[in-house]
């Protein structure tokens, strides 16, 4: 199990974490440790979306059955937690009964942490944190946005600022070759020794930065750009 | 995701040569929110490399250290040799060994303890590894 406190204070587990099962281990450990049972991390977008816990870097392990629509998973903008998060840049803990969440109510949790974070881009993400830590201290709480920034300082250096990253990779610039002769992910995965899903990954991960939407798109840029031949 | 099940079956395999273990994930996973998860079980590698060959596996938990073989260094790779292409996730009550900073370099998605495992962990893990993460303008067809 993940100590929160030797894990990120002596770093291990923090420097080995390299994809988003890690830093949700991370996540669920630091809010384990501070006894919060769920935690959510997305980016807040634009007032009307709320919180959108789909977001493809977001990370929670909210049960489905507290949302209204389980396919959605959104926070909404009128939510207290999300009006926090837009409103606020310092970390609180609030008692869930008198804050009239509709997400947190479903969850019959006594407390909620909320964290605001910053991407060094300016993008800003919201983590919150959820379960039976009504006493949290001040102390307590520094401890935990601490923490949570540290994590999310490396998520960002791992998995967000890839997308804002122009080069391809060694594995990336592969798998753009064996893609423009014609293979299929499957196909690819194999090639390769990997899992088809991957291999999705790393394709997904080029579309971003190519700033393209499919693979035929996804091969001729880079074949234009030079990243191929 | 195999084409024989129902879009909503998963069949996870576990090989673990500690029996124990797969009692202990079964009880683990009747606790997760997605019910629809089958789970097989073999103590070892080369059980596994029949079972994939067999087909119909949708993901694979991989014991660290299968005796009589080393580690996931040494028996991830047969599984990928066998033409396996879902995610295989390393379990083990000690990952904290430098070597596992190279996980993805033997064809291996993702690492956990299994004192890390519950319900929540169960649930990302399907969400995370069987959701097609490109969008339909990026399917095979458009090639």
């Amino acid at each position: 199990m993940l100590v929160t406190e030797t894990v990120l204070h002596l770093g291990p587990e923090l420097e080995r974490a390299v994809n988003r099962m890690d830093f949700f281990r991370l996540f669920k450990s630091l809010a384990g440790s501070h006894r919060f049972a769920h935690f959510g991390l997305s980016e807040i977008l634009a007032e009307e979306q709320g919180l959108n816990l789909q977001h493809v870097h977001a990370l929670h392990n909210f049960p489905l059955a507290w949302f209204d629509d389980p396919k959605q998973q959104v926070i909404d903008s009128d939510d207290p937690v999300f009006v926090y998060l837009q409103q606020s840049s310092a970390p609180c803990v609030k008692d869930t009964s008198e804050n009239r969440s509709a997400v947190l109510t479903a969850g019959g949790s006594r407390s909620v942490a909320i964290v605001p974070l910053h991407a060094a881009t300016g993008k800003r993400y919201g983590l919150i944190m959820v379960g039976e830590a009504r006493d949290l201290d001040h102390q307590s709480l520094a401890l935990l946005a601490l923490d949570a920034a540290l994590i999310f300082q490396r998520y960002f250096e791992v998995i967000l600022s890839l997308d804002s990253i122009s080069g391809l990779s060694d594995r990336e610039i592969q798998i753009v070759r064996w893609t423009s002769e014609g293979k299929t992910s499957a196909e690819i995965a194999i090639i390769l020794g990997l899992s088809e899903h991957t291999v999705n990954s790393y394709i997904a991960a080029v579309l971003r930065k190519l700033h393209v939407v499919n693979r035929a798109q996804m091969v001729a840029s880079a074949i234009r750009s030079g990243l191929i031949t | 995701m195999s084409s024989e099940q129902s879009d909503n079956q998963i069949r996870i395999l576990l090989v673990d040569d500690d029996p124990a273990e797969h009692i202990l994930l079964q009880r683990k996973l009747k606790s997760a929110e997605d019910g629809c998860i089958d789970l097989d079980y073999v103590s070892d590698i080369g059980s596994a490399v029949d079972v994939v060959k067999a087909g119909g596996v949708d993901m694979i938990f991989l014991d660290n250290r299968l005796v009589p073989n080393n580690d996931f260094r040494e028996t991830a790779p047969q599984l990928r040799g066998a033409g396996f292409i879902g995610p295989i996730g390393i379990i083990s009550s000690d990952i904290s060994g430098r070597y596992f900073e190279q996980f993805r370099d033997y064809g291996v998605d993702f690492k956990i303890g299994k004192d890390e495992i519950d319900g929540t962990v169960i649930n990302f893990i399907i969400n995370e590894y069987t959701q097609d993460q490109l969008s339909e303008t990026c399917s095979e067809d458009y090639m």
